[in-house]
């Protein structure tokens, strides 16, 4: 007598799963072959969405995106280490975007549990970041904007490598916080963009791509060039805060920066400009206009590392 | 009969006091970087890099350490002996969350203001340390408020109030945590768990002034906080007014923890595991385990720094790991061989 | 007459419980009173007031002068307290515990002089404890503690020595030890003793006076004969005794009538 219930139960289960399959490859059938809303959780990535003319299809950012202007008055889904679950979920992507080096890729697998597809792309290396911006391209369905997008920035490099190639490496520290002093590290794209824009980084043997610097490393170095950099505050006059190591060649030659900019910070389309305001500082003598009709560039070769 | 007598504290303080000179100079004479010692004297004025690495980069911190550390390790003392309870800490007022939450308030807010002192000689100063300070000092008062009853600091009251608004502190400071961006984030942890990195010598010589007269005001209140360990009755009956001395040690450890922490974060652990160690050693009469605390505290600190310059070199750890990483251990170790004999002296 | 201790109208309250209600009485100088009482009669909490860790309404009077315009300090010359048990969390040898009577005796960073220690040598020996004056307190029996407790007390040469229960936590021997070391220091130092006691009989045994309480008042005050008897007994502690004399015929003893 009770087998008679489950009997009624298997078919039923089964007839249930195949509706349940039917409907998803329903739902996958009628989608657009490319993703139309596209949520982002990191500037970089909006950034470059922008710049390969796909903004048009974003509809949630962080708060932490602000360039272009638009990106701005887009529907905010939290911040870059925290973004909302449910935020996101409300806005519907089709796609949602992030990158490996964050907390996005536990987030990922929450959001691949609610039924949201999530790509992610790394930004560990230059060619990281040159390939991100292919791959992006080619999910949205535009793999000839990705081509021309890196092919600017590829010449943008290689622009500024030409500019300071005679030149011989100046030691350089490139500092993104100050109390405590916080450094750039090896193994990232920062690291690299150094090495292009004819700079050694003296921190960059480290295994950490940022590492918290005594300053009496920083005087053993000796670097020639101090950049401090840094997402948002004002900093008056860095080179007050370095008066008193007078034995550090910047700080001599009064060649420490200070750096407004996260052009070279955010791994997005920007890195080339960046690159090349970084060189500027490392290497003004690679840059300066011509005079009495000298080659530009010339008076490069006599520098002093 | 064996009792604290002239000699002994001429002993023991004679001793440490030679540890702890010896100490400051191998430890500015340690680094991730190596030293010319013969060129750094050559030319001391001029714009040296040796010069510069000894005498502005490290000294300045090597000697910071030493206050600080000798600070700690004195509220610890006192504290352990206000709340009657070996397992007191200077983390344990309040003052400490609350200078914190002050420094990181003016690191998110307004992070590069500056005093208008001269810098450069002296490097610069800036307002999150006072920022701190106030905090230290608010959160001094709303803990004493709490505790009060009839009058009185009951030791009890002050603990739990001390460790419920830690609690409290530290869940904001989480919170301010989560809504930073990732640099700021760099410099929370400074605050949480310490650093020493300080260049001005202007603000050495306050932390040390500070803290030595503290120290000093301590030591004269030893026979005091004898008697005190006693129980509050029996101090009572013993001669000791306890409101007024209860009141009069919550305010100084805060005022120097508050400094303190202004300067360099938090530092834990010195303040629980030195002045434990040095009654092992030398007993628990106050009169010797303050001053040899201090001594022994400043030694501490002093090394645990310079592990913390170079154990990851070129990457600088906060101290505070440190400090909580080799002073756990050692501790327990300690405890386990000496706990049930007598002093060793 | 003027009496070492004067007190007239004591009364004190823990927040609304009112445990001493309208108490007199006084104390001549090297003179002996045994506070007894059942639990909560206001026995401990009249020891307290006497040493100013507590204080009541009504006027309490020590040689003469009142008792808040003393200093602490000044106090712990006048009055000893030796406390029923004490619990220190801290390790301090049985030396320094008693040194620390002396607390009162010198200034803030001296350390001890030669004649504190002989103080408390002296106190030490005289409660048979020097023996074991380097030991620590933890490791020391009850009544090893008792006795370094007391030895503490002497050390602060007191005028007047107040005890709370000194032989709560005593085996019948060392009860018996401390009762005659009381006795002893009252004749041969001329020590004033006030003690809260709860064994009756040693009470009568030692003490030439006893001051009753029931419920926060003196119910009797007198010498032992005149205090402890069935009917009083029954009245304040509730149970039935007989009373007979000891072998001298002059103290009264009880023997407990359990009720079957």
């Amino acid at each position: 007598m009770s087998y008679r219930p489950k009997i009624l139960a298997a078919p039923l289960f089964v007839v249930s799963l195949i509706v349940l399959a039917a409907h998803a490859s329903f739902v996958q059938a009628t989608s657009a072959p490319y993703p139309q809303r596209i949520v982002s959780l990191s500037p970089s990535v909006t950034e470059t969405l922008f710049a390969l003319g796909f903004g048009n299809r974003i509809v949630g950012v962080t708060t932490y995106c602000d360039y272009p202007a638009e990106a701005r008055k887009l529907p905010k889904i939290g911040g870059f280490t925290n973004p909302s679950l449910e935020a996101i979920v409300g806005q519907r992507p089709d796609l949602v975007i992030g990158v490996n080096e964050s907390s996005h890729p536990v987030k990922a697998r929450e959001m691949e549990r609610l039924g949201i597809k999530v790509a992610l792309i790394s930004v560990t290396s230059l060619n990281d970041i040159l390939n991100s911006i292919q791959s992006i391209a080619r999910w949205l369905g535009n793999p000839e904007a990705g081509e021309k997008l890196t092919q600017k920035i590829a010449r943008q490099i290689d622009a500024v490598k030409k500019r300071v190639a005679p030149a011989p490496r100046r030691a350089t520290l490139l500092a993104v916080g100050i109390k405590p002093l916080v450094a750039v590290g090896g193994k990232n794209f920062i690291d690299e963009l150094i090495t292009l824009a004819g700079g050694e980084n003296i921190a960059g043997q480290a295994a950490q791509p940022w590492l918290n610097l005594p300053a009496e490393y920083v005087i053993a170095k000796a670097p020639r060039v101090i950049i401090e950099a840094g997402m948002g505050s004002e900093r008056e006059q860095p080179a007050k805060r370095w008066q008193d190591l007078k034995s550090i060649p910047a700080v001599k030659e009064q060649r420490v920066y200070y750096y407004r900019s996260d052009k070279i910070l955010r791994p997005g389309p920007r890195i080339g400009e960046g690159l090349e305001e970084i060189a500027r500082l490392v290497h003004p003598e690679c840059f300066a206009e011509s005079q009495r009709g000298l080659n530009p560039g010339s008076g490069c070769e006599g520098s002093r590392p | 009969m064996k009792v604290l007598d002239r000699r002994k504290m001429i002993l023991v303080n004679g001793v440490l006091l030679i540890l702890l000179a010896l100490s400051v100079i191998a430890c500015a004479l340690l680094g991730p970087v190596r030293l010319d010692l013969a060129r750094a004297w050559q030319n001391i004025f001029a714009a040296n890099s040796d010069a510069e690495i000894l005498f502005r980069a490290r000294l300045p911190r090597v000697l910071l350490g030493v206050a600080i550390g000798g600070g700690m390790a004195a509220c610890g003392v006192v504290l352990q002996a206000l709340l009657s309870n070996p397992l007191a800490c200077p983390q344990m007022l309040g003052v400490s969350g609350g200078a914190s939450l002050g420094g990181i308030l003016g690191l998110i807010f307004f992070p590069n203001w500056l005093l208008p002192i001269a810098s450069g000689l002296l490097g610069e100063i800036s307002w999150v340390p006072l920022a701190a300070f106030l905090g230290a000092l608010l959160s001094m008062i709303f803990v004493y408020r709490f505790s009060l009853f009839h009058g009185r600091l009951h030791p009890y009251h002050l603990l739990l109030s001390g460790v419920i608004f830690n609690a409290f502190i530290a869940a904001v400071i989480m919170f301010l945590n989560s809504i930073v961006d990732f640099y700021q984030a760099q410099g929370l942890l400074f605050w949480l768990m310490g650093s020493l990195s300080t260049r001005a010598y202007l603000t050495v010589a306050f932390i040390w002034g500070y803290i030595v007269c503290g120290f000093l005001w301590l030591w004269a209140k030893g026979l005091s906080l004898n008697l005190i360990t006693l129980g509050e009755e029996a101090a009572m009956q013993l001669g000791v007014e306890t409101a007024a001395l209860q009141r009069q040690i919550f305010v100084a450890s805060s005022l120097m923890i508050g400094a303190m922490v202004s300067v360099s974060g938090m530092i834990g652990f010195v303040g629980l595991m030195v002045p434990h160690v040095m009654r092992l050693i030398v007993g628990g009469d106050h009169r010797l385990l303050l001053p040899a605390s201090f001594l022994a505290g400043g030694i501490f600190l002093c090394w645990a720094d310079t592990l913390a310059r170079v154990l990851l070199a070129p990457a600088e750890l906060p101290v505070g790991i440190v400090t909580a990483f080799f002073g756990g251990p050692f501790f327990l170790y300690l405890l386990y061989r000496e706990g049930g004999k007598k002093p060793a002296l | 007459m003027n009496p070492s201790i004067l007190i007239r109208n004591l009364s004190f309250a823990y927040q609304d419980r009112a445990v001493l209600h309208d108490v007199s009485l006084s104390v001549e100088k090297g003179k002996m009173a045994g506070i007894i009482g059942p639990n909560g009669s206001g026995k401990t909490t009249f020891i307290k007031i006497l040493s100013a860790v507590l204080s009541g309404q009504g006027e309490v009077t020590l040689n003469g002068r009142n008792i808040e315009t003393y200093g602490r300090r000044e106090l712990s010359k006048l009055i000893a307290v030796v406390p029923q048990e004490s619990r220190i969390n801290f390790p301090y040898t049985a030396a320094e515990i008693v040194l620390m009577g002396r607390a009162g005796h010198h200034g803030p960073f001296a350390l001890e002089g030669k004649k504190d220690l002989d103080v408390a040598r002296t106190s030490m020996e005289s409660t048979d404890s020097l023996s074991f004056s380097n030991r620590y307190l933890h490791e020391l029996s009850g009544g090893e503690k008792q006795r370094v407790l007391i030895a503490r007390a002497l050390a602060q040469e007191p005028e007047i020595l107040l005890l709370d229960e000194p032989s709560a936590f005593l085996d019948l021997k060392h009860q018996l030890h401390v009762f005659e070391l009381l006795r002893r220091l009252n004749r041969e130092r001329g020590l004033t003793i006030v003690a809260a006691l709860h064994d009756l009989n040693l009470a009568a045994l030692f003490f030439p006076r006893l001051v009753m309480l029931r419920e926060g008042k003196i119910y009797r005050d007198g010498p032992p004969q005149d205090v402890l008897s069935e009917k009083t007994i029954g009245e304040v502690y509730g149970i039935r005794v007989r009373v007979e004399r000891d072998p001298s015929g002059e103290k009264p003893q009880l023997f407990i009538c359990p009720s079957l």
